[in-house]
């Protein structure tokens, strides 16, 4: 059905909004990216010092690779842990399906502080993995376990499993049990017909939550926070820092802009990859 | 497939090593969750697990107004949130679904984008936006109602969208053929059908906006910070257990919410419909 009169009378008010907080600022910090500024006060100066301050600084480059290597990390560690559970929640035939579901996805109603707050008991000086060490001998003295770049990548991978396992049943649930049946009776074994039949057919369903939890990891700001420090800063951490701290607007925005293009870049590639929207 | 046969499991080696797995993935899952709740009843004022002693002061700690406060901030922002991006939803949701006009790939891409363009981004953007044309004093909950309207809005018109989709085209026009002038096919027939999207989109709005952390960084203010902001400015501080209480306290209000609202219309079904083989 397809009617022409009054769509933007209906669609006027929320694209107008929509323009004003959404796509405005997000224009106007592409704009300050190139502008001189001097602390908060803009200049009418159109520059690239912005950007060559931020790539010609080692901090800050290490930043970029730290954000991508951390992102490409949890992307993948993700992936790994979420499909098996999500093989097992796909094809279960248990009564308690519907509850595992619920509570696979059940972290998603904490915020990502709340999530990370316990790495912090278990990774500190004097937390959980310590004393499980120590025991077991395989420490002698107490080790620092964060802030690091592990520590975030554990703790984002967790804070962000919940996507990964939804869009893997998403895919896993579009494969036909009776595929991997036809495979077994003609005499695959369970590893020959996973390689071959299951794994093939749920790629869109792995690029799809690889992308996902890589594209939210990457402009994560609450978990470096809490289980990085300064000498592990990623883009999040560190565009926080010029836009509240060091009032450098146009650095900030300049860092906002290498990442945003960076992970557009990424979903660019991943459509000529030809696998599906993950959004809508 | 005979009845007789017990609906169980495939039985098989393989079987069984998986839900060793799984096993493991759900520890690893909620393992730091529920560490993060036993903290909370530490007599020590230090952070440790397992818990040194038993002492609910760290809760009686959490439940004062300094931890109140931001709490009921939080749920008004979130409460409001909701509402807002539900009513832009809708008309947004009809105009994409049912209509075909100039614009619309337009219109589609300006209300997914909030969905790729990481909240941090336009979180700073707001915040530069409202110095910049001098609506400083609007920085606070005025901004943040904004920014969240704008993060939440692609999950209220998704699941609208996903219910006027699912709708068969010819009940508007059975209505219509009956005599209903347009509004009435809308509000007695159209309404009512998609009334569980419309909740199920308010919901995950609601949800969005309460864990938010990313955009409401850059625009709360003193007295005007959402809870999660306010914990995360904390924990540069020390991590003490009453941090983990009001933690565990965040988790409640969107749970109570969830099962409240589960049977009722089904919001599963939006986050992950079972694909129906005949």
């Amino acid at each position: 059905m397809s009617r022409k009169g009054g769509s933007w009378l209906l669609a006027g008010v929320p694209a107008l909004f929509l323009v004003t907080f959404f796509a405005l600022p997000n224009a106007l910090l592409l704009t300050v990216s190139f502008l001189k500024s001097d602390a908060q006060f803009l200049t009418d100066e159109v520059t690239l010092d912005n950007y060559a301050f931020v790539l010609s600084r080692r901090l800050y480059l290490e930043a970029i690779v730290r954000t991508f290597a951390i992102g490409i990390a949890v992307g993948v560690l993700d992936v790994l842990i979420a499909y098996p559970l999500a093989y097992f929640l796909v094809r279960t035939r248990s009564r308690w399906k519907g509850l595992l579901i619920a509570l696979a996805l059940a972290p998603l109603l904490a915020s990502v502080v709340v999530r990370t707050y316990g790495w912090y008991v278990i990774l500190n000086r004097f937390g959980v993995a310590n004393d499980v060490m120590l025991a077991l001998g395989l420490i002698s003295d107490r080790i620092a376990l964060m802030p690091s770049s592990g520590a975030i990548t554990v703790g984002l991978a967790h804070a962000l499993l919940p996507y990964a396992v939804l869009t893997l049943m998403g895919g896993l649930d579009s494969i036909h049990p009776n595929l991997e049946r036809a495979a077994m009776s003609l005499g695959a074994g369970r590893l020959r017909t996973f390689l071959a039949v299951t794994l093939p057919l749920s790629m869109p369903g792995v690029i799809g939550g690889f992308l996902l939890c890589f594209s939210i990891a990457i402009s994560a700001y609450a978990t470096p926070a809490i289980l990085g420090g300064p000498a592990t800063q990623v883009l999040a951490t560190a565009i926080y820092g010029f836009m509240t701290q060091l009032l450098d607007w146009s650095v900030g925005a300049a860092l906002a802009v290498i990442l945003v293009m960076s992970s557009f870049a990424l979903l660019y590639l991943a459509s000529r990859l030809g696998t599906r929207q993950v959004a809508l | 497939m005979s009845g007789a046969v017990r609906r169980g499991e495939p039985a098989s080696r393989a079987w069984i090593a998986l839900r060793v797995v799984v096993v493991a993935v759900y520890a690893f899952m909620l393992g730091p969750i529920l560490i993060t709740a036993a903290v909370s009843f530490n007599a020590s004022n230090r952070s440790l697990f397992p818990p040194r002693g038993f002492s609910l002061q760290w809760w009686g700690r959490a439940l004062s107004w300094e931890w109140i406060d931001p709490l009921l901030f939080s749920l008004k922002l979130g409460l409001a949130a909701g509402a807002c991006s539900t009513l832009l939803a809708l008309p947004l949701a009809f105009a994409l679904v049912r209509h075909d006009f100039r614009g619309r790939t337009a219109l589609l891409a300006l209300t997914l984008g909030p969905l790729l363009l990481p909240a941090l981004v336009t979180g700073a953007g707001l915040l530069q936006l409202f110095q910049y044309v001098g609506l400083r004093d609007s920085i606070g909950l005025p901004a943040l109602l904004c920014g969240h309207v704008v993060i939440c809005l692609p999950f209220a018109v998704r699941t609208t969208a996903i219910s006027l989709q699912s709708l068969p085209p010819n009940l508007e026009h059975a209505a219509a053929s009956l005599g209903a002038p347009p509004w009435r096919v809308q509000a007695h027939v159209i309404l009512p059908l998609i009334k569980n999207g419309i909740v199920a989109g308010a919901v995950f709005a609601f949800i969005h906006s309460f864990t938010d952390v990313n955009l409401s960084l850059f625009l709360a203010r003193p007295g005007e910070t959402p809870i999660n902001v306010k914990i995360l400015g904390f924990l540069e501080f020390g991590f003490a257990p009453t941090l983990a209480a009001v933690s565990v306290l965040t988790i409640a209000i969107p749970l109570a919410l969830v099962i409240a609202l589960q049977r009722a219309t089904g919001l599963g079904d939006f986050l992950y419909a079972e694909r129906r083989r005949d």
